[in-house]
């Protein structure tokens, strides 16, 4: 799709960014967050009719806004859900994000969702099947797609090929863009047994438009890509490389499960700046937070409204 | 499956090991997933498996926190884990999953072969709350009328209809007095079961429960019908075996129905 394969390189930089979550509501629209940009979950706003869609609107018109959907289930072998595409193009319609991402995965199958990001078996038949879905959903989104390197657990013994050159040849067919996951990363390549560096280094960086900065546990054997605590040293320094491999594509940092304070959140985010000018190795080891037990990989808590807040009791 | 694609069959197979974990086929494992060092295939199912859990099982949580407190978290952990292998999540949203749990607990009451006058109560109302709860976070996210004009008390009765992020029950017990009871973080003992009604209302992204007699339930679930005041008051008078005139002549009272529900932007004014 040659339209989609001449605008990537036309998305704008830009700089360093949060996701927009719930708690952080009030924060942004009542104080303000400066010249930051944002990432909403298209699924926590395509279908709103409350609170959620009002407040998208209002930050869309005063920052940069990306949309990130985890449904799209572009890897499934079920048809393309040609409903959620319109719904989400109609969001994208109203709010005009800088692109539309997801990830290279697939959630389930024969109709059902798992609301995981399952990992893809990376073969030829895989990568002709997820080609033809990421030209249907270009067509229908009327813009390029961006995708995502998920984090994963385990490898399937039919793939063929790696996760870079899977995406890259994806890449060429379809025209998309890629989002550089740094702590996905770093957490397939620890429990694979390989080298996160030499995995960024082979990565399509020239198709590379975002990067995600969060925070794993880990647990020895293996580690979880847990969104519920700060950047590691070790991620700090695929951060380092991928900003000089992708010339400083958009960073955006995740925080999803026992998210602080939006100023700790930003604070966060903010070291990406020791980063941007230093190669692999610069960040000194720091102390490793001890491991949850209910730690769990891709949380999706946050994804849901503490509704009890917003319910009062009116007298009879 | 012969001739099946073998992404369809990988796919089938990894999604059957999440969604009926005790039914998975472990000896295919290793004819499917690669081990690592540190990884074996088993175990990096199993962190699939347990997350596929304890994922839902947070949003559900979220979605059911009274009835979650009622319950206790272990047991209604359980409930979750039963209800998301009959019942495994189908929509993109987070927020589709508990729509079929309140009926799903219904269908699988214990003791639902009983005459209802020997069934358990208190399974009566966790039902009840489980309902009540799916009506109250239904509301957050439905469609609404914030930003809009909302009617007034000079608005004619003949251009009253309800507003659309509203909402009404009828219980068996006083589930919206026990969900703000555990809202507040107050004592919150199961109550004893008496019929109650309830409206909900959402103004300003902000929902209001507000407990209603047996005469307003009839006269507002006329009118949430889709019809006008006039057939929510003939509707009243059916009921409660009263005359039309009688019940018009309540609705507009000073200080009555009328006012207070058009206060509590109930009301919008159709053309």
């Amino acid at each position: 799709m040659a339209a989609a394969r001449t605008a990537i390189p036309d998305l704008p930089k830009l700089g360093l960014g949060l996701g927009l979550r719930s708690v952080h509501f009030d924060t942004i629209l009542g104080e303000g967050a400066g010249d930051l940009w944002f990432e909403a979950i298209s699924e926590n706003f395509m279908d709103s009719g409350g609170r959620p869609r009002a407040v998208i609107r209002a930050v869309a018109e005063r920052y940069p806004v990306v949309l990130h959907g985890v449904s799209l289930s572009i890897g499934s072998s079920d048809p393309l859900n040609r409903d959620y595409l319109q719904r989400l193009k109609r969001l994208a319609d109203e709010i005009r994000p800088a692109w539309i991402s997801d990830h290279l995965c697939w959630t389930g199958i024969n109709g059902l969702n798992s609301h995981d990001l399952l990992p893809m078996p990376l073969t030829e038949e895989s990568l002709s099947h997820v080609t033809a879905r990421v030209n249907e959903a270009q067509d229908l989104l009327e813009r390029p797609l961006i995708l995502e390197n998920p984090s994963s657990y385990v490898r399937f013994v039919q793939s063929t090929m790696d996760e870079p050159e899977f995406l890259r040849r994806l890449a060429d067919e379809t025209g998309c863009g890629l989002l550089l996951d740094v702590n996905n990363v770093y957490v397939s390549c620890f429990n694979a047994g390989t080298d996160p560096a030499a995995y960024i280094r082979a990565f399509p960086c020239d198709r590379v438009v975002q990067m995600h900065l969060a925070g794993h546990q880990h647990h020895g054997t293996h580690v979880i890509d847990t969104h519920d605590r700060p950047v590691r040293p070790e991620v700090w320094n695929l951060f380092a490389l991928g900003w000089a491999l992708t010339g400083g594509a958009a960073t955006l940092l995740e925080w999803d499960d026992r998210i602080p304070s939006f100023a700790e959140c930003r604070a966060e985010l903010m070291k990406a700046e020791r980063y941007m000018h230093a190669r692999s190795g610069a960040a000194p080891a720091g102390p490793e937070e001890a491991a949850a037990a209910d730690g769990v990989s891709n949380p999706v808590g946050f994804l849901v409204p503490r509704v009890m807040d917003s319910v009062a009791l009116e007298g009879a | 499956m012969s001739g099946e694609p073998a992404l369809a069959a990988a796919q089938r197979w990894l999604h059957d090991a999440l969604v009926f974990p005790r039914r998975a086929d472990r000896s295919g494992i290793g004819d499917r997933l690669v081990g690592s060092g540190r990884l074996s295939g088993a175990e990096g199912l199993a962190l699939y498996q347990r997350g596929y859990f304890l994922r839902i099982a947070s949003c559900m949580r979220e979605q059911f926190p009274a009835l979650c407190h009622a319950l206790d978290k272990a047991l209604f952990d359980d409930f979750v884990a039963d209800y998301i292998r009959e019942r495994p999540p189908e929509s993109h949203t987070l927020y589709d999953l508990g729509r079929r749990f309140p009926d799903w607990l219904e269908e699988n009451r214990p003791d639902r072969d009983f005459a209802p006058a020997r069934r358990e109560l208190w399974i009566d109302f966790m039902i009840d709350l489980a309902r009540f709860e799916r009506l109250v976070f239904a509301m957050f996210d439905a469609p609404g009328h914030e930003g809009s004009a909302f009617a007034d008390a000079a608005t004619p009765d003949c251009r009253l209809r309800l507003q659309p992020a509203f909402a009404l029950g009828a219980y068996r017990f006083p589930v919206a007095a026990y969900y703000h009871a555990v809202r507040l973080g107050g004592p919150a003992p199961l109550p004893p079961a008496r019929e109650s009604f309830v409206a909900l209302v959402r103004t300003d992204y902000m929902t209001r429960t507000i407990a209603l007699s047996e005469g307003h339930y009839i006269f507002l679930k006329a009118m949430a019908g889709g019809r006008g005041v006039e057939e929510g008051i003939a509707a009243v008078a059916r009921g409660l075996a009263m005359s039309a005139d009688e019940v018009r002549r309540s609705w507009r009272a000073a200080g009555a129905e009328r006012q207070r529900w058009i206060d509590w932007r109930f009301f919008i004014a159709c053309d």
